[in-house]
C-alpha cells in the first residue's frame, strides 16, 4: 500500500479517539494546570496567583492527612494483593479436576461493582454485624480450635517419626499421615467434648465500632485508621482473583523443566516457590505492582460510598479530597482541588518512573 | 544377608503405594483448600443475599436458616395474601376483607392468664421521592382476639382482622387511585378517565379529608355513579403485646421485631404474599422510590439508565476502539509511537481527578450534565484501544496484503476483512466495556445531577445515605443484589472471555 494514503487513513481512523482525548484529557489536563495556577472557585474569572494554591494545599492539614492515607493504603494494599495473589495462583497452577469451577467462583469478587462490595463490607462489619459475630464464635469455640490444632500437631509429629524410623521419607507436612492426624484429632476433640472436659467459653459479644475515630499509630504518628482497614481488607479480597489471572498466566509459561530439575536437587515445595516460580514470575510481577500502585491512589469509589458513616479524617484519599473540594458548597477552592489532583498524577507518574528505572523488569 | 529379587520388587511396589497415597492425600487437601477459599471469596455475596430477604438483616445473632426461604411459611404467606387481598403473591388488604392470624401464649400459674393485646399500628415508608402520607390499616379495620383452645399453659388465640367495606353498594368493583380532589372526591380509572366518587355512607364521609390524592382505592360502580369501598392497603401492621411474665411461642408468621424483652411482638404485614414476604426488601426497592404522581419508580429508571449507558458505552467501543487499535497495530504513519505511549498509556496512568473540573465546567456549560455527556465524556476508553491493538497485532499479514492485491482501500479491507475476523476479541471488549460501564462510579456521580438520571451506583449510595442511617441494610442489600445480577449473569455466559482478557494483557503488557 502507499504509505502516504496509509497516514490519511491511519489519521482518520483514530479521530474519533484523538478528539475524545485530546478534549477530555489533554485540555482537560492543561486547564487543570492552569487552574492550580489561579484563584478560579467556579464563578469567578481565574487570574493568575502563581504557586500560592500548592503552598495553600501543602499546609491544608487534610490535605496532608489524605496523602498520607493514600501512601500507606497504596502501599499495603499493593504489597497485600501482590503476594496474595501470587499464592492463590500457585494453589490454582494445579492440574485437578474442577479447577475451572474455583477459577470462576474465585474471579466472583472481582466482577460485582465496588460500590456493591463497600455497601456490603459496611453490612459485615456493623458494630453487631457478621464480622464481630465471627470475631464472637472463634473466642467462643477457642478451646475445641487449641485442642484440635494440638493434638493433630502432635499426631503428625509422633507419625512421621515413626515413619521415619521404619526407614520411610516422610515430610514433616506429609499429607497422607496428615489426613490420619486430622481424623485422631477430630476423635479426641470430640470425646473431650462428650465427656465434659472441653466446654464453651462464655464470652461478651464483641462489638468493636470499625467505623470509628480509632488509629493504629506508630510513634504518636498516627499511620493507619481501623475504617481504613476494612478498605484495606476489602480492596485485597475484590483484586486478588484479577491479579491472580495475571499470575496463572505467567506460570503456565514457566518451562516444567526448571521443577524437574529442583526435584533433582533435592529442593522442598518453599525453596521451589523461592528459587524458581518468584524469579521466572518477575516481568508479571513487575505488572501487577505496578498496576497496583496506579489503582490504589486513585483509590475513591470506598470512601465515596461510606462518606459520612466514618468520620472524614479517618478516609480521605486525595482523589476524594479532590472532589470534595470541587464540589463544596458555596465558592469552592477548585484551585486547591486542581492542584491537589496534579499532585496526584505527579505521585503516580513518579512511583511509576522509579519502578521502571530502577526495579529490572526481566526474568533472571 | 542377601535380598532376592522377590524382595526388591516388593519393597518397590510397597514403595509406590506409599507415594499413591500420598497423592491422593495431598489431592484431597487440595479440595478442601480451595472449597474454604471460595467459601471466603463467595461467602460476603451469599450472606448479603440471603439476608436480603430477612425482616431485620441486622439481626444478632444472624442466622443462616431463615423463616423466607422455609416452604411452611411461604405457603402461610401465600395464604395470608389470599386472605386480606385475594393474591397469594402480592397480597394486601382489600375492603371488605377478613383475616385469621393464630398466636399461642405461654402463661405460667403465677403469671396473668388474661388474652394479648393485639392492635394494627400504623407505617409509613421512608422514601427517595416525595409520598403523600398513606392511609393506614389501622384507621379503617378492626382487630378481634378470641380464645381458642388451651394445652397446658399455653393457649392459642385467633386474632381476626376485620375491614368492613365503606359502601353497602353491589356492582363491579374497581381499583383506582384517587385524583386531586375539587367539591367532591375525584378518582382516577386505570383506563387515565376522572370520575367523580359518591361517598354514601357516613363512615365513608368520616375520611373524606383524610384521604390523599394518589391514596389507592377500590370504588364499585353502581348505576354510573362511583362508590367508594375504600383505601387500598398494601400491608397490615400488627402489634401484640402480652403481660409481665407470659410468653409468645408460637405465631402463623414469625415476628419482624421483638421487643420489650419478648414480650411485644410486631409483624410489619400480617398479609404479605409471597413477594411481600420472601421478596420485600426486593419489592420495597421499587415501590418506596416510586412517585406517585407519575408512578414512575427510579430504581427502575436507574437501571433502565445503567443498561442505556452500558450499551452506548460497548457500541462507540467497538467501533472506535477497533478503529484506534487497528491503525495502531497495522498502519504506519508518523506520530505513532507517540500516539500510543501519550494516548493509550499515559492516559491510563493519570488519575480522573484531575480532569474533574475542567471535564464537568465543559459539559456544564454544554448543558450536558445526563447520560449523553458522560457517555462522550469516556467515548472512546483508552484502555479499549490497548485490547484491540493488541488482538490486530496478532493476525496474520496474508489477510490484508490480499485485500490490497484486490485493490480495497483502507476502510474497505477494514471493515469487510479485519473487522470480521476479530469476533473473539470484540467479544472480549464489549464484556470488559459493559462491566465497566455497568461498575462505573466516579464520573457519573459528578455528572449525573437529577436522580432521575443516576445510574444504579449513585443511586445505591443515595440508598446508603438515607437508609444506612436507620440501619435499615434490607433495602440497601437487595438494591446491591438486584445491581450485581446484570454482570454476574454476563459473566457466568461468557466466563472464558473474562479470564483471557486478564490474562492476556499481563503476559505482554
Amino acid at each position: 500500500m502507499l504509505k502516504k494514503g496509509q497516514t490519511s487513513a491511519a489519521y482518520l481512523f483514530l479521530a474519533p479517539f484523538l478528539i475524545t482525548i485530546g478534549i477530555f484529557f489533554f485540555y482537560a489536563f492543561a486547564r487543570a494546570i492552569y487552574y492550580s495556577l489561579t484563584d478560579f472557585n467556579l464563578f469567578n474569572t481565574p487570574k493568575l496567583i502563581g504557586i500560592k494554591p500548592y503552598v495553600d494545599v501543602l499546609s491544608d492539614p487534610s490535605f496532608r492527612r489524605a496523602l498520607s492515607n493514600s501512601l500507606v493504603f497504596a502501599v499495603i494494599t499493593t504489597t497485600l494483593q501482590t503476594i496474595g495473589a501470587l499464592l492463590m495462583a500457585v494453589a490454582l497452577n494445579n492440574k485437578i479436576r474442577g479447577m475451572a469451577f474455583f477459577r470462576s467462583a474465585w474471579y466472583m469478587p472481582s466482577i460485582t461493582s465496588s460500590v456493591v462490595i463497600t455497601l456490603i463490607f459496611l453490612w459485615l462489619f456493623q458494630r453487631r454485624g457478621v464480622a464481630n459475630y465471627a470475631i464472637t464464635q472463634w473466642q467462643t469455640y477457642l478451646p475445641y480450635t487449641l485442642t484440635l490444632l494440638g493434638v493433630l500437631i502432635a499426631a503428625q509429629v509422633a507419625q512421621v517419626l515413626w515413619e521415619r524410623a521404619r526407614g520411610l521419607p516422610a515430610g514433616w507436612f506429609d499429607p497422607a499421615l496428615a489426613v490420619i492426624s486430622l481424623l485422631i484429632a477430630l476423635a479426641v476433640t470430640a470425646t473431650l467434648s462428650w465427656t465434659g472436659v472441653l466446654s464453651v467459653r462464655d464470652v461478651a459479644p464483641y462489638d468493636f465500632q470499625y467505623f470509628s475515630d480509632r488509629w493504629i499509630s506508630i510513634g504518636g504518628a498516627r499511620l493507619l485508621s481501623i475504617p481504613m482497614l476494612v478498605i484495606i481488607i476489602q480492596n485485597t479480597f475484590t483484586t486478588i482473583p484479577t491479579l491472580m489471572l495475571f499470575f496463572l498466566a505467567g506460570l503456565q509459561n514457566i518451562p516444567g523443566a526448571l521443577y524437574e530439575a529442583a526435584d533433582i536437587d533435592g529442593a522442598t515445595p518453599m525453596q521451589k516457590l523461592m528459587n524458581v516460580t518468584v524469579p521466572m514470575l518477575r516481568p508479571v510481577t513487575f505488572y501487577v505492582i505496578t498496576v497496583g500502585l496506579i489503582g490504589t491512589m486513585k483509590m475513591f469509589d470506598q470512601v465515596a460510598v461510606i462518606g459520612s458513616a466514618a468520620p472524614q479524617d479517618t478516609l480521605i484519599t486525595l482523589a476524594y479530597y479532590v472532589y470534595i473540594n470541587t464540589f463544596k458548597a458555596g465558592a469552592a477552592p477548585v484551585n486547591l482541588a486542581a492542584a491537589a489532583a496534579i499532585v496526584l498524577a505527579a505521585i503516580i507518574l513518579v512511583m511509576v518512573f522509579l519502578q521502571r528505572r530502577f526495579i529490572s523488569s526481566e526474568a533472571v | 544377608m542377601t535380598t532376592t529379587l522377590a524382595e526388591v520388587r516388593k519393597n518397590a511396589a510397597d514403595l509406590d503405594r506409599w507415594l499413591a497415597r500420598r497423592r491422593w492425600a495431598r489431592a484431597g487437601w487440595l479440595y478442601a483448600f480451595m472449597l474454604v477459599m471460595s467459601i471466603f471469596f463467595l461467602g460476603p455475596f451469599l450472606m448479603g443475599l440471603l439476608s436480603s430477604m430477612k425482616d431485620n438483616p441486622n439481626e444478632y445473632p444472624p442466622r443462616l436458616i431463615i423463616p423466607q426461604l422455609t416452604p411452611q411459611y411461604i405457603g402461610r404467606a401465600y395464604n395470608l395474601g389470599v386472605q386480606g387481598a385475594g393474591s397469594g403473591w402480592n397480597g394486601g388488604l382489600e375492603p371488605g376483607r377478613t383475616v385469621t392470624f393464630d398466636v399461642s401464649v405461654r402463661s405460667p400459674a403465677d403469671a396473668p392468664q388474661g388474652p394479648p393485646t393485639t392492635a394494627l399500628f400504623p407505617y409509613q415508608p421512608t422514601s427517595l421521592v416525595a409520598i403523600a402520607r398513606q392511609a393506614q390499616a389501622t384507621e379503617y379495620a378492626t382487630v378481634r382476639t378470641v380464645e381458642t383452645g388451651q394445652v397446658g399453659e399455653v393457649r392459642s388465640y385467633r386474632i381476626t382482622v376485620d375491614y368492613p367495606a365503606l359502601t353497602a353498594q353491589q356492582g363491579e368493583v374497581i381499583a383506582a387511585r384517587l385524583a386531586t380532589p375539587d367539591e367532591n372526591v375525584n378518582a382516577k380509572l386505570p383506563g387515565g378517565q376522572i370520575v367523580a366518587v359518591t361517598l354514601d355512607t357516613p363512615a365513608a364521609q368520616d375520611k373524606q379529608y383524610s384521604l390523599n390524592a394518589t391514596q389507592a382505592v377500590e370504588l364499585v360502580k353502581a348505576g354510573d355513579k362511583y362508590y367508594l369501598r375504600g383505601p387500598v392497603f398494601e400491608r397490615t401492621p400488627l402489634q401484640i403485646d402480652v403481660q409481665r411474665g407470659q410468653s409468645i411461642t408460637a405465631s402463623t408468621l414469625p415476628p419482624s421485631d421483638r421487643q420489650n424483652f419478648g414480650r411485644s411482638f410486631a409483624y410489619r404485614n400480617i398479609t404479605p404474599g409471597v413477594l411481600g414476604y420472601t421478596f420485600n426488601n426486593y419489592r420495597r426497592a421499587f415501590s418506596e422510590t416510586t412517585s406517585p404522581q407519575t408512578g414512575r419508580s427510579l430504581f427502575f429508571s436507574w437501571v433502565l439508565n445503567t443498561f442505556l449507558y452500558a450499551f452506548l458505552r460497548v457500541s462507540a467501543a467497538i467501533v472506535f476502539c477497533s478503529l484506534a487499535g487497528y491503525a495502531l497495530a497495522r498502519m504506519d504513519f508518523p506520530g505513532k509511537n507517540l500516539i500510543f505511549i501519550v494516548g493509550v498509556l499515559f492516559v491510563q496512568m493519570v488519575p480522573d481527578q484531575v480532569n474533574l473540573v475542567s471535564n464537568y465546567v465543559l459539559l456544564q456549560d454544554l448543558g450536558l450534565l445526563n447520560i449523553w455527556g458522560l457517555w462522550f465524556n469516556g467515548l472512546v476508553a483508552a484502555g479499549g484501544v490497548f485490547l484491540m491493538k493488541q488482538f490486530f497485532e496478532g493476525m496474520p499479514k496474508e489477510l490484508e496484503e490480499s485485500a490490497a492485491i484486490d485493490g480495497a482501500g483502507p476502510l474497505m479491507t477494514f471493515f469487510r476483512v479485519m473487522l470480521p475476523q476479530a469476533g473473539p476479541a470484540l467479544i472480549a471488549l464489549a464484556i470488559t466495556q459493559f462491566q465497566g460501564a455497568w461498575n462505573d462510579f466516579f464520573w457519573p456521580l459528578v455528572i449525573l445531577r437529577q436522580n432521575t438520571d443516576y445510574l444504579l451506583t449513585v443511586g445505591l449510595v443515595n440508598f446508603r445515605q438515607l437508609y444506612g442511617g436507620q440501619g435499615d441494610y434490607g433495602l440497601i442489600l437487595a438494591g446491591a443484589v438486584l445491581s450485581a445480577i446484570p454482570v454476574i449473569v454476563i459473566f457466568v455466559i461468557f466466563q472464558r472471555y473474562f479470564v483471557d482478557t486478564g490474562s492476556d494483557s499481563a503476559v505482554k503488557g
